[in-house]
This record gives C-alpha cells, structure tokens and sequence, in this order.
C-alpha cells in the first residue's frame, strides 16, 4: 500500500477562501437576495395526516390589507408539469404527487394553500384567516402497519401502500444457513431523523411575463437538477430557467432533489407574473421538508463453530412517507445489497420494501442507505454475544483482508483499494481496546459502573458513476487574459470547500498558484451542466473534472508555449507559473505572457491556432468507487439516570488520496456528529394519528458542543482507481457512528444483562432496558 | 414565523404598567427578558393584543442587600445571578442555579420575575424560591413563593397585576448549596432537577433547604427529607424520601416513573456535593 | 399598527428605520437596515445564528423587538472585527474586508476550520468573542458550556472549540499560525 506524496497543493491543508465572507456576515444565502417587487409567501398545511378537505374559504385571507393573492389547487395543480427529479421522471412506483393538496390531505404539514403577502408576517395572518375543515380519517404513521392487511390507503389512487418490493432471493444463503453451526436473528429499528441543515429551504422566484424568463435563487446542492425539474413543472424552455445558489447553508441531502414547496412557489410566481420569495421556517423544516432513516430491518447471520460468516439475510422495510423525494426503495434494496460491508460474507439474500406513511416525505439523508451500516454492526455485537466472542474478535475473524483484494461481493461488486482489516486494527489500537476491556471490568466489579466499547466497520459506495445523471461533473477552466483561471462546476457546494478545494486541482494541474484560480459555481446560465453535490461525490466527480479540463488547458498552454520559445510541447512542464524547458529551467515562459498572447497578441501565434485558452471536459466516475473506515467509541452509561456518555471517539478512515486534510476531517468530525445525534438525541415523533410532536428545535434535539466529544481522526491513504487517487468522504462520519454508539452502549448494558433495542438511546429507552432486565 | 400583530406600550412606572394592565385585561402581556414569551408569539403558540414592555421600568431592575434578606427586582437579569458577589455571598443556591438556566445568551436577557411568573415547573429559580421560601412582592401584596405556583406555566398573579421582586431569606453561618439536574442537553429544560441549600454546624447539617424541578406540575418543596437530612439519615435515604411523593408527567424523553428514579439520583448526587467535604 | 421609528446605534453608527411593533431586531437589521449577516435558523431562541451584541452582552435578536432596541448599542456580525484603524470593534468600514479585516476570533475560525456552510456562523463568532470578553482564559469545560448556546451542524464542533482555544492565543498576542496549516488540533 502506497502513501501519495503530497502535491504543492493537493494534499495540503489550504485555508477555506469561502471564509472571510462567511465569518464577516458576507455570504449571499437566498434569504439575503432582495429584488424590486419582491412579495413574500406563507403556506396553509395540513394539519391531519389523513382526512378530506371539506371546506377551504380564502376570502377573509384575501381581503386582508397586505396580501396579494391566495393560491389553491384549483389555480396551479392543472397547469403544472411533473414535479419529479430526472432520475425519478419515468419510475412507475412512484406516489401520485400534486402541487397543492387537492381534495384530500395526505401527511401533516402537506401545502394547501400559499398566501402570497407583502410580508411574510402578513402572510402569516393571511394563513390564519384561510378556513380549512378536514374531514379526518385514519391514518397509518408506521411502516409496518401501512403494510397490515386492511390498513388505510394513503393513496386512493394505488391498491396498496407497498410503494416498491425487490426480492433477491439466492439459493446459496439456504445452503449456508443449512450448514450453519451457528444461525443468529434480530430486528433493528432505526428511529426517525431529519437533516436540519441550519438554513432551512428557500426560493426567491422571480418570473418576467414579458420576457418569460424564470430566475429562481435557490438553496440548493443541484442547481442544473432545479433548473429541470422546474423548467418541466412550469411549463418553461430550459434556456429561460436560471438557478442561481450562491451561499448554502447546509444540506446533507435535503437539498439535493428540488422539492414539491419550492417548485409550488415557481408556479406561483410565474402564476403571478413577479418575484416571490419564501424561505422555510424551522417548523415546516422540522414537519414538512424531508425525514429520513425510518428503517425496520430483520437479519438473519449464519456462522461457522468459529465464528465466520457464511451467509446473512437481510430483510428491510423502509418508511417512505407520503411522498418520498427520490425513489422510494431506493434506500432500501441499497440495505440489502451494500450489507455484507467489509466482511467475507459469500452468501446472501434479502428482500426490500418500501411503505408509504402518511407521514412527511422521506428523502436523502447523508448516507441514505446506512441502515446497511446501522443493521449489519449492531448484528455483529449481537451474534458475537450469542456465540461467547468479543466483538472485536468476531470482526477480525470476518474482515476482508488487504491480500484478498480484488474482492467481489455475493452482489458482483469488486473492491479493489479498500482496507477495512487495517482501519479496524487502527481504531482498535487508538481506542486501547485491551487496556479498556480491564478497566471497563474493574470500574464495574469495584464501581458498579457500566462502560463500553462499540466499533462500526463499513465500506462505503460512492460517486455512482453508473447513475446518470448523478456520476458525471464537467468543469470549464478558462484562463483569461490576465493569466487568473476562471473554473465554472455545476456542483452546488453547501459547506465542502469546493471553491478552495477545486481551486487546489486546477492549480496543481496547470502548475500555477492557487490563489490565481477562482471557482465559480450555483449558476446555471455560467456552468456547465453538472450532477450537483452530493453522494460523495465531489472529490472523485468534480475534482477528476477539473483535472481533465485542466489538462487540456496545460497542453495548449504548452502547444503556445513551445511555438513561443521554439521548442517541442512535449519538453515543455509548468512550474510556480513558468512555462520551462524541462531539464533547462532558465528557458521559460511566464504563464501570464501565454494567456496574453493567446487573447491579445495572437499574432504569435502559430499558424491556424485558435486563441483565447479555455477547456470544458468532463468525467464520468466507475460504477462505485469504494471508501472505508473504522469506527470505535467507548461511553460510560449512566445507570441511575440513564443517560449516556462518549468517552472517547476514534476514526479511522481510508478516502484515499486527500486534496484538503483539514476538509476531509471537517467532513468527517460533521458527520460523526450527525450520527451521534441520531444515536442519542435526535428523534421525530409522531403520535398514533399522525400528528408531529417534535416541531421546534426545543424537541428535535440536534447536539450542541457539549454533547460531541474530542473526534480523534486516523487516517490510511490507498488511492482508488480514478486519476487523483480520491474516493469520497461527505458521508462516511454519519453512516459509521450510530451502530458505533448503539454498540458500545449495548456493551455497557450487558454487564448487567440489559438489551436495549428502541433508539435514539436517550434516558427513555436505556432506563427501560434497565428495568426490565432488574436494575 | 413572525409573531402576530400587537400594539407595544413601554411604560416608565409600576403605576404606568398597572394601568395599561388593568385597561386592557387578558388582551395584554407583560414583557420581560422574552426569552420564553416571544417564541411562544413567534410559533403563534399564543397572541396578545397588547404587550407592556417592562423594561423601560427602572425601579424594577436591580439587587439591594438588606437586614438578612435580598431583594431582587424582578427585571433583574438571570446574568446578574452568576456574576454578582452579593448574591453569591448572601443566597448561594441562586448563584448556584443560575448557570443552569438556558445559556448565557438566554440569561443575558432573561429575567428573575419573567422566570418566576412564567412558573415553568421545569424551570430552576421557582424551584430555588420555593426551596428558600422567598417572599414574591406583588404590587401591595407579598405572596409566599410556596403559595405563588399553582401549576405548569399557572401563578396566583392576575392579569392585571406585577411581580415586581423576589426577596430571598440570608441565611448566616457556613451554608452551601448545589444545583443538580438532568436535561436531554446542556442547557435543555431538566428532565429532573434539584435544588438544595444548607447550613453546615460543627460538621452536621443544621438547617436545611431542598425543592424539585421538573417532577411535576409545580416545584416540589421536599419538606420531609429536609428533616430527615437534618436528623442525619443517609443520602440515600434522604433522596428517595424527597421523590416519594412526586407525580411527574410521561414525555417523549421520559416516562413519570423514570423521572422519579432520575430525580433520587439528582437529589442524593445534590446532597454528596453540599454534605460532602 | 402603527410601525415605531427606531434609532439606535449599529456597530458604531447611528441608525434609523421603520418596524411593525412585531418586528424582530433580527428581522429588522436583516431588512431594514441591510445587515444580511445576522442568520435566522429557527426563530425561536434556541440556535443562536441571530446573536448579537446588545448593550455588549450576547443576546439573540429573535427573542428582542426591534422597537425595544430604540436608544440602545447593537453590534452585529458585521461589525464584530477591529475596525482597520484600530482596536475597537464598534467602527466597521463598509466595504467588503479583505482577509486582513478579520478579528482575531475569525481569524482562528479560518485557521481552526471552525465552518463550513458559514450558516451558523455569524452567531458563533458573536457569542465567543462575548464569551471570550468575560472569560479571556477559558477551560475546556468552560469553553463546552459557552457554546453550547449556539447550534452547529455541519463541523462537529471539533474546528470550532479549537477555534476559541486559538482565539484565545490571538487575543492574547501569540503569533498568527503559517498558512496552510498542517498544525490542527
């Protein structure tokens, strides 16, 4: 396994230069874009999660001074197109979604109106005043249940609330299961969670009737994907769209595929013929954007008398919720085929399904598919406790080993450059797993205390090449006169450090300095089409985009270069801004000179050479490019109180080559954190009729510094099988640290013979595991 | 979620805020620190016509030692609690609470009157008031903080009347308080809290002051295991005598039999902290 | 209703504007006056993206109406760095500041990567540089409870209380770390 040698700026930890704007209140979010005219939307949810609207009278809301209009289904749902992402455009399963609530309600929080106000406190009156009667009826808000013989619909349209089914059902688990020495069974509920990115959603539309143009400012991670599925949903050619994003606030997900509210907004103001703008509030951040994880999952692990794996079933069911953006199932049929992780497992079968609820809409969630991840760890702990071995132990008996590798999976999928054996050992190392097992022994036969060690291995998918639109970026490099670089990337960077990161490739590729290369992104009418930011994608996509546009850009560099000084292109390297003669360095060329002839004094120029010096290349990722790591935590539990505390935090992760150390840590400490949140704090609750009851940040309870603790981060670099050597890393922190902590504190309980199952693992679920083992 | 419309008075006087009260009824909300009535208005949780800043009344702001009492205006900010030396030295349990109110950008606008009439029974200042039976000046009238909360966010304050202080007893001697509680999140509202101040003679407690936070509908005065500490029974003992009686409500952080079990750990862990050492 | 004329001073300067009687001091810097650097992320006082300074103290300007702020000192993020002149932080030049003009808690921020969407981060910066006004040498623990007030969620937390610990070296007087620094706690 080889370490890449760092690069003059790939590699090096190059301070962000987002930042100055962001620390000085300079940043541009679409809250802060402003525009002549501009009115102010409030919606009118639903507030049952099932029922028929029997009365809806906007007349009051209308006349009340300040508001500008009142928008129903009757004014837009006729007249709008598919509200669908691309990807989703054609899929059969998909739930019969409508701009606005029609006839009947489907999810609390569900749009039935919008007031459209000179304020948005006035078209909050404006919402008071709608009159909406809902005929109430039953409601299903589990998955489970939805799929209960005689459970309501939550579509009429659809026969049954079974939004997708995917079986795959292989013979050779049987024979594995048959031979099996050891055959382990559990069920893993994973809570709801929502993202919470700290800016909730929001769209400034602004649509000119006369030139029927339709600008809409969007926080958004996909710029290109709004501006379809918009220009679909209004009726609009795609070249009079234009998205613009400058400065997101977060999105892990939430903001990748546009959604129903906004697109609901574009109508209106195309509607309206001006510029509206509505920005989420927490509430309807918190009932009506997007869930996510919501997964019931059985597995069945067949072991040998020594503990190795043979074969795993995996049975799981995923809440899609009303009207789940993106593919319902989506997630799920991931849990089954991604599940046997890091380990030798050579048999496997399993079956997903998808539910519709008439709950919010699920949607992606940094790592969609971790209850792969959540599943599989938990069922390790699990099976080693059932067969009498430390968790730890039953991990290196399974882990694929470097010296296997090519490794293909029962799925068909290869991993080429993983090291899950290594990072397992790392973290083991880090967290002093030895030393811990002899304390956590004495503190509880000497304190009665209850500590604990959870590890969570995974290999991670990313940037899924074989997913169009999703698997390809371009990138335009253009060089303009002065010599500075201007690249333009579709992506939609909500907090990765894209202008700096991007900036550190085209830099190291064309041998210039990074403060000479400026990244523009977020508007569609400047960048190539591009698949957005998102799925881990950025540093295998985007950055091998950049790379390839760049490359272009160095050859005709070198092409102008070698006309200049009369010398072959192919002797030619660029070095610290200096076109030179490899081997003869005191000949050269200042970049700066070429960019001005090739723009300004093209005359030197070689015969039938073009001027001007730019490229738009793009790069299409391999199917799956895997990452992987390591996660490893001890906590002490609380056991008068219940309440839990993470000790120490180890990762020990493999995402390759790294363009910024400091970004990759940032991106996987965040993430860590979003786990440890979903695995302590972080719940949405729904009451049996389906009413929210988690709908401030006083109940949804993200994790403040207090509660996250020091996150030490390893790191192992084998580079993947792409031209920079990256693999991704946005999701990686999330996916691994739930079953880590639901491990380490499954750990501390069964010292006193306590299971806990129900999660988020607050004092609720601990205390109760607690008594009912006696304690 | 913007609050809806309302007219703003912001008298200058007690008498100008008591008019205004009287005149428009059950229409008009005092305004102190805010910090729990402006998101209930921003979530249109609930709506006044009129609400009377309180802020601009300087007589009620401000912290006077007096012969074996404090007296505490009731726009005195929580902030003052922790960083003042008088109460620190005169009514430790308050310098106690305090940091555990919110966070410091809460209690650099919340009030001591806005906490106490809010009577949030999760809260900890009703809980320390009701621990040190301060006295709780309503216009003419001084009403007994243990006579004061009469339920979750319920007082015996009418609408057209002002907390305007709270005086805490000083006790004198070697005294020393703790505040412990559980809360889902550093500065979240307690799943269970205690609050307990003593007097230490001679190595034994001589007098002492425990009440309970967040284990019913309003702060529980734990009268019992006050004697039962003082008797010298142990801990233990004590802590469970003190939740004995407590009928907490189920929550989605919590069942009400696991909030009792939360609160004996909160009070014995109190009580290691004034009693130990 | 009637809207309030309000007059106040903002990071130095006297500032006037309308607001309805229900119009937050958040709502108000953001819309009347153009001070965008001042986030709502929940409005309702628990995230901490709107704090400001007010009278000097930390608050959060979701919870104050813009009417109560009529004749006090506000000091947003904008106005948080030293003004280039000089050391008070009340006099900000309205220009864009170049990197030079950030103060020594934004400086550590971007040297520690305390952000990364920069959402949240306008409240932190205003919250540790009050924290750090009244406790300039913090303890770990002191520096967990001091941001607990303020909601994060993109960094983990991780960039930002080694942030408050380098701020507390800038304040200090200790020499800016080199750039790029491979050197993060």
């Amino acid at each position: 396994m080889s370490t890449p040698v760092a690069g003059r700026f790939v590699g090096q930890s190059v301070l962000r230069r987002e930042d100055p704007r962001l620390l000085t209140g300079r940043g541009t979010y679409v809250d802060d874009i402003t525009v002549a005219g501009l009115v102010h939307a409030a919606f009118v949810r639903s507030h049952v999660a099932a029922g028929r609207i029997t009365h809806l009278d906007i007349a009051a809301a209308r006349a009340l001074d300040g508001v500008v209009a009142v928008i129903t289904a009757a004014d837009l749902n006729a007249g709008a197109g598919s509200l669908q992402p691309t990807i989703q455009l054609h899929d059969p399963s998909n739930a019969p979604l409508r701009a606005l609530a029609d006839g009947d309600v489907r999810f609390v929080g569900e749009p039935v109106a919008v007031v459209i106000a000179r304020s948005r406190a006035i078209a909050e009156d404006g919402c008071d005043l709608v009159a909406l009667d809902i005929d109430p009826s039953a409601a299903v808000v589990d998955p489970e249940a939805a799929l209960a013989p005689g459970a309501p619909l939550v579509h009429r349209e659809r026969d049954s609330n079974l939004a997708q089914e995917m079986p795959v059902l292989l013979p050779q688990y049987d024979e594995a299961k048959a031979r099996a020495a050891h055959v382990v069974r559990a069920t893993f509920r994973q809570h709801r969670q929502t993202p919470s990115p700290m800016e909730t959603r929001g769209i400034v539309a602004i649509a000119n009737p006369a030139s029927g143009e339709l600008h809409c400012h969007l926080s958004t991670q996909n710029p290109h994907e709004a501006r379809l599925v918009l220009a679909r949903a209004t009726g609009t050619p795609e070249h009079l769209v234009r998205v613009t994003a400058r400065d997101v606030g977060g999105g892990f997900g939430q903001k990748f595929m546009l959604q129903r509210d906004e697109i609901v907004i574009a109508l209106a103001a195309k509607h309206l013929g001006r510029a509206v703008k509505w920005i989420e509030d927490r509430r309807e951040n918190l009932i009506a954007s997007t869930h996510a994880r919501t997964d019931v999952t059985t597995v069945e692990l067949a072991l040998d008398a020594d503990g190795h794996m043979l074969g795993a079933f995996v049975d799981e069911l995923e809440d899609a919720g009303a009207f789940p953006v993106g593919a319902a199932g989506g997630a799920a049929s991931a849990v089954g085929a991604f599940f046997p992780g890091a380990y030798r497992i050579p048999a496997l079968s399993w079956i997903a399904r998808a539910a519709w609820t008439n709950t919010c809409p699920r949607g992606a969630y940094r790592g969609p598919w971790m209850m792969e991840t959540v599943c599989r760890e938990q069922m390790v702990d699990v099976a080693a406790r059932a067969i009498g071995l430390d968790p730890l132990e039953l991990r290196r008996r399974n882990v694929i080993a470097t010296t296997e590798l090519p490794y293909t999976t029962p799925m068909g999928m290869t991993y080429e450059a993983i090291t899950p054996a290594e990072t397992l050992e790392q973290a083991a190392a880090a967290i002093g797993h030895d030393a811990f097992r002899t304390e956590q022994q004495r503190a509880f036969v000497a304190e009665g205390r209850l500590l604990g060690v959870g590890y969570s291995l995974y290999v991670e998918p990313c940037a899924m090449g074989s997913m169009d639109p999703l698997g390809t970026e371009s990138a335009t490099v253009r060089v303009q006169p002065s010599g500075t670089v201007l690249v333009s990337l579709g992506s939609g960077s909500h907090g990765q450090g894209l202008e700096t990161t991007m900036a550190q490739v085209v830099a190291e590729e064309l041998g210039i300095d990074v403060d000479q290369v400026v990244v523009v992104q977020g508007d569609t009418d400047v960048a190539p089409y591009g698949r957005g930011t998102g799925g881990s994608g950025s540093a295998i996509i985007g950055a091998n985009a950049c790379r390839a546009a760049s490359a272009v850009v160095r050859d005709r560099t070198c092409e102008i270069a070698a006309h200049l000084m009369e010398a072959a292109p192919g002797d030619l390297e660029v070095v610290d801004g200096e076109v030179r003669v490899k081997g003869t360095p005191t000949r050269s060329v200042a970049w700066t000179e070429v960019a001005r002839v090739a723009y300004h004094d093209t005359a030197r120029l070689a015969a039938g050479a073009r001027r001007g010096l730019e490229a738009t290349e793009s790069y299409t990722a391999p199917p799956v490019t895997f990452a992987n790591a390591c996660h490893a935590v001890t906590v002490e539990v609380d056991a008068r109180t219940g309440i839990t505390t993470i000790l120490r935090y180890v990762v020990s992760e493999d995402c390759g080559r790294m363009i910024n150390p400091m970004i990759v840590d940032g991106q996987i400490a965040g993430g860590v954190a979003q786990g440890i949140g979903g695995a302590l704090y972080e719940h949405v609750v729904y009451d049996g009729d389906g009413n929210p009851l988690t709908t401030t940040f006083m109940d949804y309870l993200l994790p403040t510094a207090s509660e996250i603790p020091a996150i030490e981060i390893h790191h192992i670099e084998t580079p993947a099988n792409n031209p920079g050597g990256h693999k991704g890393v946005g999701e990686g922190g999330a996916i691994g640290s739930p079953a880590a902590v639901f491990n380490a504190v499954a750990d501390a309980l069964a010292l006193v013979g306590a299971e806990v199952r129900d999660q988020p693992l607050g004092p609720r679920q601990i205390l109760a595991a607690l008594t009912a083992a006696g304690h | 979620m913007k609050p809806a419309p309302f007219e703003y008075h912001s008298p200058a006087t007690v008498a100008e805020a008591l008019a205004l009260l009287r005149e428009h009824g059950d229409d008009a909300k005092p305004l102190a620190g805010g910090q729990s009535l402006v998101p209930m208005l921003a979530l249109r949780l609930t709506r006044f016509a009129h609400l009377v800043d309180l802020n601009g009344v300087g007589a009620l702001a401000g912290v006077e030692l007096q012969p074996e009492r404090l007296h505490i205006g009731s726009t005195t900010r929580q902030r003052v609690l922790e960083r003042d030396a008088t109460v620190a030295a005169a009514v430790p349990l308050l310098a106690r609470a305090a940091p555990h109110i919110g966070h410091f950008q809460i209690r650099n606008r919340g009030t001591v009157g806005g906490s106490l009439a809010h009577a949030d029974p999760a809260s900890e200042l009703p809980a320390v008031a009701v621990a040190l039976d301060a006295e709780l000046v309503v216009g003419e009238r001084t009403v007994a903080a243990r006579d004061f909360f009469t339920g979750t966010w319920t007082t015996t304050l009418a609408d057209d009347e002002l907390l305007t202080a709270a005086v805490f007893p000083v006790w004198s001697g070697d005294v020393r308080a703790a505040v412990h509680e559980v809360a889902r999140r550093n500065g979240d509202f307690a799943l269970a809290g205690a609050a307990i101040q003593v007097s230490v003679d001679d190595g034994r407690v001589a007098r002492a002051a425990i009440a309970l936070f967040g284990l019913d509908s309003t702060p529980v005065r734990a009268l019992d295991a006050e004697a039962a500490l003082v008797a010298g029974e142990s801990l233990a003992a004590v802590a469970a005598l003190a939740v004995r009686d407590v009928e907490p409500n189920d929550d989605i952080h919590a069942t009400g039999a696991q909030r009792r079990r939360i609160g004996a750990a909160v009070v014995e862990r109190a009580l290691q902290e004034v009693c130990g050492g | 209703m009637a809207d309030h004329d309000v007059a106040l001073t903002v990071n130095g300067e006297p500032r006037r504007g309308r607001a309805e009687a229900r119009t937050t001091l958040a709502d108000f810097l953001r819309d009347e006056l153009g001070l965008t650097g001042t986030h709502l992320a929940c409005e309702h006082g628990v995230c901490g993206s709107c704090t400001v300074l007010f009278d000097g103290d930390a608050v959060r300007a979701c919870l104050l109406f813009a009417v109560q702020a009529a004749g006090h000192e506000v000091v947003t993020i904008e106005g948080i760095a030293p003004a280039p002149g000089g050391p008070d932080r009340g006099a900000l030049d309205p220009g864009a500041p170049d990197r030079g003009a950030l103060g020594p808690v934004q400086q550590a921020f971007m040297e520690c990567h305390g952000l990364q969407c920069g959402f949240c981060t306008p409240g932190f910066v205003v919250s540790v540089s009050a924290f750090l006004d009244e406790c300039s040498d913090p303890t770990d623990a002191q520096i967990l409870d001091g941001l607990s007030g303020n909601l994060c969620r993109c960094t983990g937390y991780q960039g930002i209380v080694a942030a408050v610990r380098r701020a507390v070296e800038l304040r200090s007087g200790a020499l800016p770390a080199a750039e790029p620094s491979e050197s993060r706690p």
